[in-house]
């Protein structure tokens, strides 16, 4: 199962990913003569507490994305009354630990927009809908966790 | 606000979807388009049919599932109609 391994910064299990323009819509902007946003590599923490993915806003412009979906949110911010957050499609890619382990890649999937990079020093939450698709192992006496996909 | 006409149409006709919980809603404008098993297929087929235009995709659920952030964030909260 290829997997990797990084330290646990003091921010958490923090680690770099892709964020980029969904399959489904990459093959609309082709036919019509657009071109396609490149992927932007963003800082992402993984958030065992968060049951979908998040991303900054800042990201989400930047790619150029318009929602294809809401959803309601509870989160400290919002106090006992959930809200409509945007849900937008996107592809989200993982580099491997080194060039022979396959990137972890999903094609087409929903992340909320949720403002998460002032003062926080990350773009994303990877939340439970992603490690769903992994195996998590949080190793805190070695300060260590490590991805198999 | 985004989607706005689309959530009505779900809202609207969430009474007669009711009996397809855990389906993805692909909705446009004031049609629920169609009714597709994963989230993937009803978004490809909303983009296929309906190009740059706006679309919903919704998984219909009688009692709305909430997403739940334990970490304080502050998300673009778009507006009660």
């Amino acid at each position: 199962m290829p997997h990797f391994t990084l330290p646990i910064t003091p921010a958490g299990p923090v680690m770099a990913l892709y964020i980029g323009v969904s399959q489904a819509k990459r093959g609309v902007l082709t036919a019509a003569g657009l071109s396609i946003p490149p992927p932007i590599l963003i800082k992402g923490l993984v958030d065992t507490g968060a049951s979908g993915t998040c991303v900054d806003p800042a990201h989400i412009q930047q790619l150029g994305l318009t929602p294809t979906g809401t959803v309601p949110v509870l989160t400290p911010s919002t106090g006992a009354t959930p809200h409509s957050a945007n849900q937008y499609d996107v592809s989200i890619f993982i580099p491997g630990a080194t060039q022979n382990h396959p990137v972890f890649s999903l094609q087409n999937v929903a992340v909320l927009e949720s403002h998460l990079t002032a003062g926080q020093g990350i773009d994303a939450l990877i939340g439970r809908d992603i490690l769903a698709h992994c195996l998590l192992n949080y190793d805190g006496a070695s300060g260590l966790f490590t991805i198999a996909y | 606000m985004a989607l706005e006409k689309e959530l009505e149409t779900y809202k609207k006709k969430l009474p007669e979807l009711a009996g397809s919980e855990g389906k993805f809603a692909l909705v446009h404008g004031d049609e629920v388009v169609e009714l597709f098993n994963t989230y993937e297929d009803a978004l490809k087929e909303g983009y296929a049919k309906f190009k740059l235009d706006p679309f919903l995709v919704k998984q219909i659920t009688v009692l709305e599932q909430i997403q739940y952030i334990t970490r304080f964030v502050a998300p673009s909260i778009v507006p009660a109609t």
